[in-house]
């Protein structure tokens, strides 16, 4: 396994984003600015499932205006997200946050687009107060720890 | 790289910088191996809250997001989280500085941060004195007027600036030579 990660730092972009003094700084800066946005995005539907976002609107009316943005500042994030991975691929590869990172990003995403998203575009009361509300805090504490272990692979690796 | 005598102007910045320095908590706090980390950390997920809802907030402004919800609804739910996670990251961001103040002080994209960050509240009040009194003319419609677009698209900006500013504060040392 390690070896590939030491081919992918072998690759031309990845040496490239190395030799450059700026390419990593801004790359690094727009994954945040996506994350402002993907936060964002996330937090229409958790708090609305919370009964404290825009609680005039049905759930899934909600759902569908936040959808756009979740998928776009997803796909953000990913497009800023590779060239990091790829131009550190071997110190990644010895970081136990960035493991930890994938692992919640993982189950994040096939919660969100399983279990969240059934929850989110059901008919109104089809599922209880307690059932959204356990979503909402499992989806905002599922994303949270991606955050989390993204900025601890910066400080302890 | 470029040299940025900052220093020369704004001696009496630097000596309150210095002070703050040499004071016992801030001498704790830059000692201490794993509270800053994880002050960065807090820092990081306010900002995710701040951004998140001030960001849904524009678009709406912009006209190209949350357009289902009347904007004066947005405002009046989203406020609450907003000033909860102002208060957060402003508290975070106030134990950063004051744990290495001498990293800040003469740091150009540390001061570009704070001056946009003054600018984007500029603009939030020159939107509420403003365009904010028309609001019953455009709050569930579709287009909102220039005015409304105008506040959110720079809100957009100046918030994205202050993120990237925030981000790149550390490169400041290797891209600049301050003193």
């Amino acid at each position: 396994m390690y070896e590939y990660f030491v081919q992918i730092a072998q690759w031309g972009p990845s040496r490239a984003i190395n030799e450059s003094s700026w390419i990593f700084a801004l790359v690094q800066a727009f994954h945040l600015v996506s994350l402002g946005f993907l936060a964002g995005s996330l937090l229409m539907v958790d708090l609305r499932l919370l009964g404290r976002g825009f609680s005039q609107q049905p759930l899934a009316v909600v759902a569908r205006d936040a959808r756009p943005w979740l998928i776009g500042s997803l796909v953000a994030m990913v497009a800023t997200g590779v060239p990091q991975f790829i131009s550190l691929a071997t110190k990644e590869y010895d970081s136990p946050y960035f493991r930890w990172k994938m692992l919640m990003l993982l189950i994040a995403l096939i919660f969100t687009f399983t279990i969240r998203k059934r929850v989110a575009y059901a008919p109104e009361g089809r599922f209880g107060g307690g059932i959204s509300k356990a979503v909402a805090l499992v989806s905002l504490g599922l994303w949270t720890s991606v955050a989390i272990n993204g900025r601890l692979i910066g400080f302890f690796s | 790289m470029f040299d940025l005598a900052l220093a020369d102007y704004f001696a009496w910045l630097r000596s309150f910088f210095e002070y703050v320095s040499e004071r016992e908590t801030s001498i704790m706090l830059r000692e201490s191996q794993y509270v800053m980390p994880w002050v960065f950390v807090l820092h990081v997920i306010s900002m995710c809250m701040f951004a998140g809802t001030i960001l849904m907030m524009d678009l709406r402004l912009l006209g190209v997001g949350n357009m289902a919800t009347p904007f004066s609804q947005v405002q009046r739910r989203l406020f609450p989280w907003q000033m909860a996670a102002m208060f957060f990251s402003a508290a975070t961001g106030l134990a950063l500085v004051w744990g290495n103040p001498m990293n800040y002080v003469t740091n150009i994209i540390f001061w570009v941060k704070m001056l946009a960050m003054g600018i984007a509240g500029l603009n939030a009040i020159a939107f509420h004195f403003i365009t904010e009194y028309t609001l019953v003319d455009w709050d569930a419609g579709e287009t909102p007027p220039f005015g409304a677009k105008l506040a959110g698209g720079l809100s957009i900006l100046l918030w994205a600036n202050v993120i990237v500013a925030g981000r790149l504060i550390p490169y400041a040392l290797t891209w600049f030579r301050t003193y």
